[in-house]
């Protein structure tokens, strides 16, 4: 066999992996929320479904896939049909470049624990999550809703805004692993992670990826009590199980961004990398679910607010004292 | 008000747009939320835990009698009246006796908030809410409840009371012959 | 006009308005309970207590009981009146028992109203209550006097503005009663109307007890359909049944007031006979079905025999919508064998009516205000309940009333009562208008110069008279008369009642068409091959029904449009039901020409008491109401001919065909209603109308009489009236039957052309010799004698004479 034929074999098999792996975690991480929730709020959460609750997201398909598909009269049906797939896919194509254990060795061949090491992962990661941003306003538009169309169009600006943030945090990262490439830029991390490091580009990375997740605090564009359920409120059935799943794949993968730019990806004693990853990524999860546990939402003029006049005068900032820090040292 | 400034003011300093308010304003609710996933949740776990209602509570209505055995209800309409989902309906009649009562007493259970509207309309004291909260069906036309189904053998929550010693009509007792009346007038004397 | 100030308000009113109405004229309502606006105030109650602070009167004072002058300053909202009213009220509420939830009245009861207007809310009397005993008032009226608190609008209703005289108030003291001198049906028939006017439950409505609350209950404005008058009255339905009927206020015609009849006798849309499917060949059918089988044949018809094999008959007891549309159905199909009453002679005097009343039209309230008053073969009690009661109002203020009948006409008031053969009254008609008095004999010709002599001197008279016993021509002459005693500046109104609540209307859409006996001559003669009868039914309704019944029956189809169970309905080859009054929107037009429009208070459908069969009603659920195939004649007729119209869409043709109607379509339910315009020029005189009496040659001739429960087509259906209706009997004067040796109470035979009948004799002492008369009562062997047909000859034999 040669080894092209492997190569394309192995990367079949590692998106195969990364599929089961990303969607069920993305039910579980459904079934985590709700749960972490309910304590939270000092109830028990969905625990009737399989022990302790276990087979509720397999309920909760069951329950999507049965639903009525139901599409407006007045929807643009083509580009309603297109966007939650688009929402869905562009959360999942950002795994590609995701490193989540050092190459490892299989019957003598090395193989990369990543599905394509680019050199320019991290313009590749803020490519795809730029384009995340058509989902929502095809989403929206296309329902022919007003809601649909309000929701779309606060996700639309608010998705600009806090990306231009979240870029600009990423340049001390990149000025400190001196690569594009995540694979690199984990293996600068050892021992100190760029967290620690930079505790203010941490920071503000944090807040730009809730923000990017539209997730509570920023979960302007579907804030129920104004906008129903923003762009995705004609949606039903499994349309909607592709948006709901895109969002929970979409916390997964900036988790694991978060922990390849800022904790040190699979770096960690004692344990295999592949568990460190996963417990940092975990643990990134838990802290979004305990922030949409705490915080109450942002007012639309508060979030530009903070957007634009806050985080990305800060990230400036941190650019040129980083690389000026980093010239001062290096010089 | 102006305590309420004051509160506001010991609690985040003379300046309310400090930074330190902010950052802690953000920060303490992680904390109270952290706190909170580690005590016991509040909730009963319903069909296997079962919690006893107050005897106020309002569940399943039921139409009562008086100490004689008498049905209660005089189907005045008044709880129809202030029923707010209409489910109630009845039709009055008149007996030998003289004594006004339900020909047929109906309350669509499926329609049914609970309410308890009726029960405070109510001036008999006929129609009351028990505490019997497990109390549905998949069946609507179940759900319809006939004053058979209402009725119960008990005076509910009072079991004194009775309409008619009081009404001054002359049912229960002959005309003037309950203890706040005199008896009937003579018309005919024209003594001063 | 007096301007007064009230609460910081002024309003000018009308010379003579009490303060009360002056503060109800500006929004202001002051709780009372004696004053009454036909009864007027007594200031009994104590109620509607107001602060007088500037005028000729000073302090607090009774508002119903001080009339409006110039520079009154009043407050009605200060604290010395209110109190005074919270304390009255009080009082008042002292001895009321505590059984609002067994009361009829509960929820439209004034006295609760007032209760809580006034203040009142928690009792503080904790001593023992009187009581009294109740009386048996008959089939109508309940009787609970522990709820009375003498405010006396039951006395001033039944004795003042009824004439009643078996009911009044007893005792002293604090024994006040209000009831009979001992238990009994209460006699008068406006008894009823002490259950509007009593503002608590000391008098409900008996045929309504412990039915239904007045929040339950759907009511709209209507109008009653019993009689020619257009009284307003207010329907009440629930469960798909007509509960109750109650008074409604036109100050044109019936005031605040109706009759027993009006009150009690809607129950004919109840009827448990009333078809309510259609029936096509006697099998029941759907709409559609029925629609197509009827223009089907219809159309065959016309296409085998010509338009004029097809004859129409409307009623004067269907809307003008439904009538009109009748007659544009036969003009499209080019017949004009069109007639809107199956009695010929009810049918020719409406025409006249309505072609020449004109601007003489009197409405009940100017009766009422009249200053004198003729009737003249027309017997108010029977033919027009609240008639009698208008010409009593004006009785009561001083006016003299004259009545020239042979009847034995009883009125609620004092009356000059002339009692003429039906034959004398062209003669008498006749003298009135300047013709010779001395063809009368010399005791009537003396007591009719009096009247002419009232009449002339009267500013404002009125001349009243009936279809039954003048016909059409004494109707014409009768107006004559009016036109020949008026001058511009006395104008002499005149009333013709006529047979049915929209007999004006058919009067005027009939104009020169043919009537019904033209028709009958048709169908004998085999020219005619199908009637469609509109709500009536020719078999009782036209004045020989036993020709009628001939001529049916050679029909090729009969159709039927009815709610009623006729022997029309139930012979109709091809029947669709309507919705009964209450049920159904339209305008009638009353015997004055005024137009009143009518509103739906319910749906139509089978009774849950009936659908249910017993304690509950059903248990099931259903996509349709039971029973609720009736729909309006006007739109079925408008289906029938492919037209979709809606009730305005018909209002505007009429208005644009017939442009007396005008303003039609702008009338509003409730209101007054409006006057017809005149037709001009008035039509020609039918060239010959016989009169309907003839001299005749029998022993005694017999006219038939409307009675007041027994004789309506709609009067016969209403179970309610039962206790109305008498047992058969036939009226003879006391010389008549002194010469056949007959006395009061004597069961005897009545023999005439249409068979033996046994019935009661009552001797009536002033009746004209050589007659006989009977009521007509549906449903008894005195069904088929039809009033306003002429005489019959009969013999009247003693129950022994006939066995030999």
């Amino acid at each position: 066999m040669s080894d092209f034929a492997i190569d394309i074999l192995l990367i079949l098999v590692k998106l195969g992996l990364i599929f089961a792996v990303l969607l069920t975690g993305a039910a579980y991480l459904v079934l985590a929320e709700r749960r972490v929730l309910g304590r939270i709020q000092r109830r028990y959460g969905p625990n009737r479904v399989g022990p302790f609750g276990m087979m509720q997201p397999l309920a909760d398909a069951v329950k999507l896939l049965t639903k009525e598909d139901f599409i407006p009269a007045q929807a643009d049906k083509p580009i309603f049909f297109v966007a939650p797939g688009l929402a869905a896919v562009t959360a999942l194509l950002a795994f590609a470049v995701v490193p989540f254990s050092p190459p490892i060795t299989l019957f003598g061949r090395e193989v990369p624990m990543v599905v394509c090491d680019l050199n320019i992962g991290v313009l590749y990661f803020l490519g795809l999550s730029s384009l995340a941003v058509y989902g929502i306003a095809l989403g929206g538009w296309a329902s022919n809703s007003k809601y649909a169309l309000l929701g779309g169009i606060r996700g639309l600006a608010q998705l600009i805004s806090y990306e231009l943030a979240m870029g600009l945090s990423l340049v001390p990262v990149v000025l400190m692993a001196g690569s594009f490439s995540l694979t690199d830029i984990v293996l600068a991390q050892n021992p100190v992670p760029f967290a620690l490091l930079n505790p203010v580009a941490f920071l503000v990375f944090l807040i730009s990826t809730a923000a990017e997740s539209k997730r509570i605090p920023f979960d302007i564009p579907e804030a129920e009590n104004e906008l129903v359920a923003g762009f995705h409120t004609e949606y039903s059935g499994m349309r909607f199980g592709l948006f709901f799943v895109g969002e929970y794949i979409n916390m997964m993968i900036l988790g694991s961004m978060i922990t390849v730019f800022f904790l040190g990806g699979w770096i960690g004693p004692v344990l295999p990398p592949i568990v460190w990853f996963f417990a940092k990524v975990m643990a990134v999860a838990f802290v979004f679910i305990w922030m949409r546990g705490t915080l109450p939402r942002l007012r639309y003029d508060q979030l530009m607010h903070f957007g634009w006049k806050f985080l990305i005068p800060v990230s400036l900032i941190n650019v040129i004292v980083t690389g000026a820090l980093l010239l001062w040292l290096k010089g | 008000m102006a305590e309420g400034i004051d509160v506001y003011k010991r609690r985040y300093g003379q300046n309310p747009k400090s930074l330190w308010r902010d950052l802690k304003g953000t920060v303490e609710p992680f904390y109270v939320t952290l706190r909170n996933m580690f005590k016991k949740p509040v909730t009963y776990q319903y069909p296997e835990e079962k919690r006893t209602p107050y005897p106020r509570y309002r569940a399943r209505i039921v139409l009562t009698r008086d100490p004689e055995g008498g049905e209660r209800c005089v189907a005045c309409y008044l709880c129809s009246a202030a029923c707010p989902v209409d489910c109630i309906s009845m039709q009055s009649s008149e007996d030998e006796n003289g004594r006004r009562y339900a020909a047929w007493f109906r309350i669509n259970f499926s329609r049914c908030i609970y309410c308890g509207l009726c029960a405070e309309a109510c001036p008999t004291l006929a129609i009351q809410m028990t505490p019997f909260y497990e109390f549905s069906g998949r069946d609507p036309l179940k759900m319809v409840y006939e004053k058979e189904d209402l009725l119960i053998a008990d005076g509910g929550k009072d079991n004194e009371y009775n309409f008619y010693k009081h009404a001054g009509i002359g049912v229960a007792n002959p005309r003037g012959g309950n203890e706040d009346e005199y008896g009937p007038v003579d018309v005919r004397s024209n003594l001063p | 006009m007096p301007i007064l100030t009230i609460d910081n308000q002024q309003i000018e009113v009308l010379k003579g308005t009490n303060v009360l109405e002056a503060a109800k004229g500006l929004g202001i309502v002051i709780p009372h309970f004696c004053y009454h606006e036909a009864l007027g105030a007594v200031g009994a109650c104590r109620l509607c207590a107001m602060n007088f602070v500037e005028g000729p009167v000073k302090g607090i004072q009774m508002a119903c009981m001080i009339e409006a002058k110039d520079e009154m300053v009043i407050t009605t909202t200060d604290q010395a009146s209110q109190e005074m009213r919270a304390r009255v009220i009080e009082w008042l509420m002292m001895y009321h028992p505590h059984d609002c939830p067994v009361c009829d009245e509960g929820g439209e009861c004034q006295l609760q109203d007032m209760t809580i207007a006034g203040g009142h809310d928690i009792r503080r009397y904790g001593g023992k209550k009187r009581t009294y005993s109740n009386q048996d008032l008959g089939p109508f009226i309940c009787h609970e006097m522990n709820r009375c608190i003498q405010c006396y609008r039951c006395v001033r209703t039944y004795q003042d503005y009824c004439g009643g005289t078996d009911f009044g108030v007893l005792g002293t003291n604090q024994r006040v009663y209000f009831g009979r001198f001992r238990d009994g049906r209460l006699e008068s028939p406006f008894s009823g109307n002490i259950v509007d006017a009593c503002p608590t439950g000391v008098f409900t409505d008996r045929t309504f007890r412990y039915r239904t609350r007045y929040w339950d209950i759907e009511e709209a404005p209507s109008v009653c359909p019993h009689c020619s008058l257009g009284c307003a009255v207010i329907p009440g339905g629930r469960f798909r049944e007509l509960q109750r009927v109650r008074g409604g206020v036109n100050k044109q015609t019936n005031g605040f007031f109706i009759c027993d009849r009006a009150r009690f006798g809607g129950g004919y849309g109840n009827h448990p006979e009333r078809p309510r499917v259609p029936r096509v060949d006697g099998a029941q059918t759907t709409w559609p079905e029925a629609l197509r089988a009827l223009r089907k044949r219809i159309t065959d018809l016309v296409a085998r025999h010509g338009p004029g094999a097809v004859a129409f008959l409307g009623s004067p007891r269907a809307s003008l919508e439904a009538n009109y549309l009748l007659d544009s159905w036969a003009a499209s199909l080019g017949s004009r064998r069109i007639a809107f009453d199956s009695h010929w002679q009810h049918d020719r005097s409406a025409r006249v009516a309505a072609g020449k009343l004109g601007p003489r039209a009197a409405s009940l309230e100017d009766i009422r205000c009249s200053d004198f008053i003729l009737m003249i073969g027309v017997d108010p009690l029977n033919e027009a309940p609240m008639l009698a009661l208008a010409v009593r109002q004006a009785v009561r203020r001083g006016v003299r009333l004259a009545v020239i009948d042979p009847r034995p006409v009883t009125l609620p008031c004092a009356a000059a009562h002339l009692p003429l053969a039906p034959e004398a009254l062209p003669d008498v008609l006749e003298a009135l208008a300047g013709g010779d008095i001395r063809r009368l004999g010399r005791r009537e010709a003396v007591l009719l110069e009096g009247i002419l002599e009232q009449l002339r001197a009267a500013e404002r008279p009125v001349l009243i008279g009936g279809p039954d016993l003048l016909g059409a021509a004494g109707i014409e002459r009768l107006l004559d008369t009016a036109r020949l005693l008026a001058s511009e500046h006395r104008p002499c109104k005149v009333m013709t009642v006529l047979a049915g609540p929209n007999s004006f209307g058919c009067g005027v859409l009939a104009r020169q068409g043919p009537d019904f006996e033209a028709i009958l001559n048709g169908m004998l003669a085999g020219e005619i091959k199908a009637l469609v009868c509109l709500e009536s039914d020719p078999m009782t309704g036209s004045s020989d029904p036993a020709r009628t019944g001939m001529a049916l029956g050679k029909l090729e189809l009969l159709a039927a449009l009815d709610y009623l169970p006729t022997a029309a309905a139930h012979h109709a080859h091809l029947f669709l039901p309507t919705t009964a009054v209450p049920e159904s929107a339209g305008v009638y037009v009353n015997n004055e020409g005024r137009m009143l429009l009518f509103s739906s208070a319910m749906d139509p459908g089978t009774p849950i008491s009936v659908s249910g069969g017993g304690d509950h009603p059903p248990r099931t659920f259903l996509p349709a109401t039971p029973g609720s195939e009736p729909r309006p004649a006007w739109a079925t007729l408008g289906h029938l001919q492919g037209r979709r119209l809606s009730l305005r869409d018909i209002r505007q043709a009429i208005e644009m065909e017939h442009p007396n109607f005008a303003g039609l379509s702008s009338l509003t339910t409730g209101g007054e209603g409006k006057r017809i315009a005149d037709i001009s020029p008035p039509p020609e005189t039918a060239p010959e109308i016989p009169f309907p009496h003839s001299e005749g040659e029998g022993t005694l001739r017999l006219y038939a009489m409307e009675d007041f429960a027994g004789s309506g087509e709609l009067a016969g259906y209403a179970s309610a009236l039962a206790p109305l209706r008498p047992t058969p009997f036939v009226m003879l004067g006391a010389l008549d039957a002194k010469q056949r040796s007959l006395s009061d109470g004597q069961q005897v035979r009545l023999r005439s052309e249409l068979g033996g009948v046994g019935v009661a004799l009552r001797v009536v002492p002033d009746l004209p010799a050589g007659i006989a008369l009977v009521p007509r009562l549906r449903g008894t062997a005195l069904e088929s004698y039809v009033p306003g047909r002429g005489h019959y000859d009969c013999q009247i034999l003693s129950e022994d004479e006939e066995k030999t």
